[in-house]
């Protein structure tokens, strides 16, 4: 198992019981925490941590969620930038429920950019009530160009609710002389951080008990001139000394470095095991019990203590007698040395016992690898010079880490291993180009499989391999990586034929190879239009990726399958890929976590519902698609369910909530590799002829450069057909004949290409529209042949949707064919759903009380339930408008706004913008033409 | 100081830092060497590859929570 997160990098330290309290700089923080930025710059040991953690600790409680505190604990690692965001996103987002989850997800699908991601963070905030606090303590390690350009865009852009406070060594690459001017930087430095002689007295004297005259004391301030760090080891000398005097005079007639001198006594003053102890461990970032037990074993003499675990009980006795340790979580399982100690002891070991470094790193690598920490043990691994133990490590945990998305870390290695561990191992070689391509990062990778293939053709014995069973599988792989490159490249043939080589060649059960070459296949064909072959492999990669337990995979694969399944005309077999793989889904969600993409999977099916015109049920799955958050859904799910609730609104005769949602949905829209076969403009484009306005949607068809003329292709038939619908509009609103000629000849070129492609779904839909032009043309046989054609093709697979949307006119010429033949039960339900009841179907732009098949479980919601300003903020939640730019608009203060927000998401439930509105648009409250 | 051409040759550099350093650090600070001066300064000296150790060598020094007072390019040998 590969831990995704650090848990102890989002706790404050834990602070140790005795503290000098320092108000002066307890205010300074205070004042810092109202304004955009405060900075607490300093050196090594000047208490800079426990200043932010003390302050941290005495923060009012997120209880009356008037201001929440975020932590973040920085390290090296998160000098990438999307790392390091995911930290501060979780961070906020425990904080303040609901403040940085979809940013969360936007930023882990890897397709936008980290300015997209905080632009939806600062209007998730600016709108908020409470005030949040982000501690970002460490920065320096994290500080660099990928990191400081998305900080320096957040402080640009930060919402007054949002307060940032950075503890560092090193100002950070942020425009600090710009809010010095404006007053909008605090800054607690070195200078402020120094203890003042009342500050040292009450250290030493008060805390520790140590009663030292005010002259030592005098003495002590000047030479370590307040230094914190020196202080601490100070009093630790002088704990256990008689003649502190002395020691004092002795410590301030010597030039040497005030960290040496005191530590040096401070050591010396520690029994030899403990000492070897605090070397041994000194190499550990973080230490446990366990960990320290491995790193340091206990000789023999010391006897084992029969119950107790040696490395917790030392642990626990240096966290007593306050030396360097600093407890990382409250039940003090994990800890780390003070940074200044820990180079300190460091600096000793590798002086007195440089030949012992390297086994005390491979021991630690080795506990951490038993752990199933790869990421630590191969760092260890690394540290020990042992190259041959991370690469072992690396090449036992990939395919692990391939199943669990950490790709991330095999790219990072990838540019650590070195070309000579590299050069005889093959399997290492493979998975750090998994690596490398799963990143995005194809550069030089073709040179890496060229040698890998050469690699393969040396006699076994000259090449190093861990898992001998990897061995067999590698030429499928490396076929499979080239296909990808071929398909990156932008040769979806080439791609094809190297993925077909690639299945041909894997081994009996490599699941994997076969699956993921498949989908590569099924991409480059959809990409280029070739659907029957697409659908065949992506079938293919959805059996072979579920038996390899890729299952985020199969979900990503189901929605490209069903898509060209209905495309093709197979309803049921749509409905059937959506249900497995959401049943899949199901069976490997644990605990609280819902896969990610299961509310994608309940979208999906909300189509399916849509098309069988059973809208009861699109509303339970989108309500339940909903309801899941976006924590359950991957990053495209947010505009696929704006579409899907559009369409339903659209068919419940709501036409401008659907525009409405279709914008928001262009809004949140997020491109993936798979080809966009259904732009969410043309969907528009057909609400906007559903309501007659035919200058817009002409409009649409220049802007989009659809045209009647046009060469028809698969990849652009939805918007071709989307033009019918628009010709037909016109021809009803002005009686232009030139329209409905266009509108016919289109169609009929269609018809021949959907039906040459064998796309029956897209058939069906053409030939109701033929239906509905000839019908206008006053060719009533031609256009009861058309329809009866679709009835026909329909019928099988329970198609509804696309009938009732063409009534009255549709049901006029189903009665009429139905005098002609035997009623089926089919063509009766078709007659059923296409008849207006009592006039609720009517189209009339205003669906309020117009909606017999709207049921959103038992929660309807009384709609007085929100003020009239309230309403109004509500839709200004929907637009990408930040709080103050709401207030501008509603001629409002920018707390007004946040109380509306505060009692809006209180009102419906929800914790963030995206879901108040999607709440608010499922119970219909965003409906009606005033919004228009 | 010394403007240098930015072409950088590996070079010998002295680092001088207040108080007096502990020899244990030397192999901390990759090898350079380690002098104790008169005025309670200590002087590392030695071959540094290019600026990526000098900087690396500073963040040391940083991280240390010592004084830097100064870096100076020196002849090899001196």
């Amino acid at each position: 198992m590969v831990a995704p997160v650090v848990e102890t990098k989002l706790l404050a330290p834990s602070l140790r019981r005795e503290v000098v309290p320092r108000p002066r700089l307890a205010d300074l923080l205070v004042r810092g925490a109202q304004g955009p930025l405060t900075l607490v710059s300093a050196p090594a040991g000047f208490g800079k941590t426990t200043l932010l953690a003390s302050w941290f600790a005495a923060a009012p409680s997120t209880e009356n969620d008037d201001h929440a505190v975020a932590w973040v604990s920085l390290d090296e690692r998160d000098r990438e930038a999307t790392t390091f965001w995911s930290y501060v996103l979780l961070a906020l987002d425990r904080a303040v429920p609901g403040s940085g989850a979809a940013a969360l997800t936007l930023l882990q699908s890897g397709q936008t950019s980290v300015e997209a991601v905080l632009v939806g963070l600062v209007n998730e905030l600016s709108v908020r009530s409470g005030e949040v606090t982000l501690v970002l303590d460490d920065y320096h390690l994290a500080d660099g160009v990928e990191v400081a350009s998305g900080m320096a865009f957040l402080v640009d852009h930060l919402p007054p609710q949002l307060h940032i406070v950075v503890g560092t060594r090193v100002d950070p690459a942020l425009p600090l002389s710009r809010l010095r001017a404006r007053g909008e930087l605090v800054e607690v430095r070195a200078n402020d951080l120094r203890f003042t002689p009342q500050e040292v007295s009450g250290y030493l004297n008060e805390l520790n008990g140590l009663d030292l005259s005010p002259d030592d004391l005098a003495v002590l301030e000047s030479r370590t001139e307040g230094w914190v760090a020196a202080l601490q080891l100070a009093a630790l000398s002088l704990r256990n000394r008689d003649d502190r005097t002395g020691f004092i005079a002795g410590f301030a007639g010597d030039d040497r470095f005030v960290v040496d001198y005191l530590v040096e006594e401070v050591l010396s003053q520690q029994p030899d095991d403990v000492r070897r102890f605090l070397l041994d461990t000194s190499i550990l970032d973080r230490l446990t019990g366990p960990l320290c037990d491995a790193v340091s074993p206990q000789p023999e003499s010391a006897g084992p203590r029969t119950g107790v675990r040696p490395g917790r009980a030392r642990l626990e006795d240096l966290d007593r007698a306050n030396l360097f340790l600093v407890a990382l979580d409250d039940n003090r399982t994990w800890y780390r040395y003070h940074h200044l100690f820990g180079d300190v002891l460091r600096s000793h070991l590798i002086d007195e016992r440089p030949d012992e470094v390297a086994t005390l790193h491979r021991r630690a690598a080795g506990w951490h690898a038993d752990a199933g920490h790869v990421d630590a043990a191969v760092r260890h691994a690394m540290a020990a010079g042992d190259t041959g133990q991370a690469a072992d490590l690396v090449e036992l945990s990939f395919r692990a880490l391939g199943r669990e998305r950490r790709e991330d870390l095999l790219r990072q290695w990838a540019h650590q291993l070195t070309d000579d561990t590299l050069r005889n191992r093959p399997v290492l070689a493979v998975a750090l180009i998994g690596g490398l391509m799963a990143s995005n990062e194809f550069d030089g990778v073709d040179g890496r499989l060229d040698h890998v293939e050469h690699l393969l053709t040396m006699p076994t014995d000259e090449v190093v391999v861990v898992d001998r069973d990897e061995l067999p599988r590698l030429p499928a792989t490396i076929t499979m990586y080239r296909a990808a490159l071929a398909l990156v490249g932008g040769d979806p043939a080439g791609a094809i034929t190297l993925a077909a080589q690639a299945i041909a060649v894997a081994e009996d059960g490599d699941d994997l190879a076969v699956g993921s070459s498949a989908a590569l296949s099924g991409l480059a064909s959809w990409s280029a239009g070739d659907l029957e072959a697409a659908r065949v492999s992506y079938g293919t990669a959805i059996g072979a990726l579920t038996r390899a337990g890729h299952i985020a995979d199969v979900l990503g694969c189901s929605i490209a399958l069903a898509d060209m399944e209905l495309r093709l005309g197979h309803l049921r077999a749509a409905e059937q890929t959506f249900a497995r793989a959401l049943a899949l889904a199901e069976e490997n969600t644990s605990g609280l976590a819902v896969m990610r993409g299961t509310a994608d999977m309940l979208v999906g099916l909300s189509r399916v519902a849509w098309y069988r015109n059973d809208l009861v049920g699109m509303a339970e799955h989108l309500r339940r698609s909903d309801e899941l958050g976006e924590s359950a859904a991957l990053a495209q799910n947010p505009y696929r369910w704006r579409v899907g609730l559009a369409r339903m609104r659209a068919a419940e005769g709501d036409l401008s909530s659907a525009l409405k949602l279709l914008d928001e949905a262009e809004r949140v829209y997020v491109a993936d590799y798979a080809p966009n076969v259904q732009p969410i403009h043309a969907t528009r484009a057909r609400v906007l002829a559903a309501r007659g306005d035919v200058a817009e949607a002409h409009a649409w068809a220049e802007d989009h450069l659809v045209s009647t003329d046009d060469v028809l292709s698969y990849l652009r038939e939805y918007e071709h057909i989307t033009l019918a619908r628009v010709l037909l509009a016109e021809h009803a609103a002005t009686g232009s004949s030139a329209a409905l000629d266009e509108a016919v000849r289109l169609l009929d070129r269609l018809l021949a290409a959907a039906a040459g492609g064998g796309r029956t779904g897209s058939v069906i839909e053409v030939e109701v529209l033929r239906a509905l032009a000839h019908n206008a043309a006053g060719a009533r046989r031609e256009s009861l042949g058309a329809l009866q054609h679709a009835v026909q093709l329909a019928r099988p697979e329970g198609w509804v949707r696309v009938f009732v949307d063409a009534s009255p006119v549709a049901c006029d010429l189903l009665r009429e064919l139905a005098t002609e033949q035997p009623r089926s039960g089919y063509l009766s339900e078709l007659l059923h759903a296409t008849t207006p009841v009592d006039g609720a179907r009517e189209q009339t732009g205003d669906g309020r009380g117009a909606r017999p098949g709207l049921v959103f479980g038992s929660d309807r919601w009384p709609v007085d339930m929100l003020s009239d300003r309230e309403m109004e903020v509500l839709r200004l939640l929907g637009s990408d408008l930040d709080g103050p730019a709401i207030a501008r608009g509603l001629f409002v203060s920018l707390n007004t706004v946040r109380t509306h927000t505060k009692h809006i998401y209180a009102k419906l439930g929800v914790n963030s913008r995206r879901a108040a509105v999607s709440k608010a648009h499922q119970l219909g409250l965003l409906s009606g033409p005033e919004n228009r | 100081m010394n403007t240098r051409p930015s072409q950088q040759p590996p070079g010998h550099y002295e680092l001088r830092i207040e108080g007096h350093l502990s020899e244990h650090w030397s192999t901390w600070f990759d090898g350079l060497t380690l002098t104790h001066a008169d005025d309670g300064t200590t002087i590392l000296r030695g071959p540094v590859t290019d600026q990526a150790q000098l900087h690396g060598l500073i963040a040391r020094i940083r991280d240390l929570g010592a004084t830097l007072l100064s870096v100076n390019v020196s002849d090899a040998d001196s």
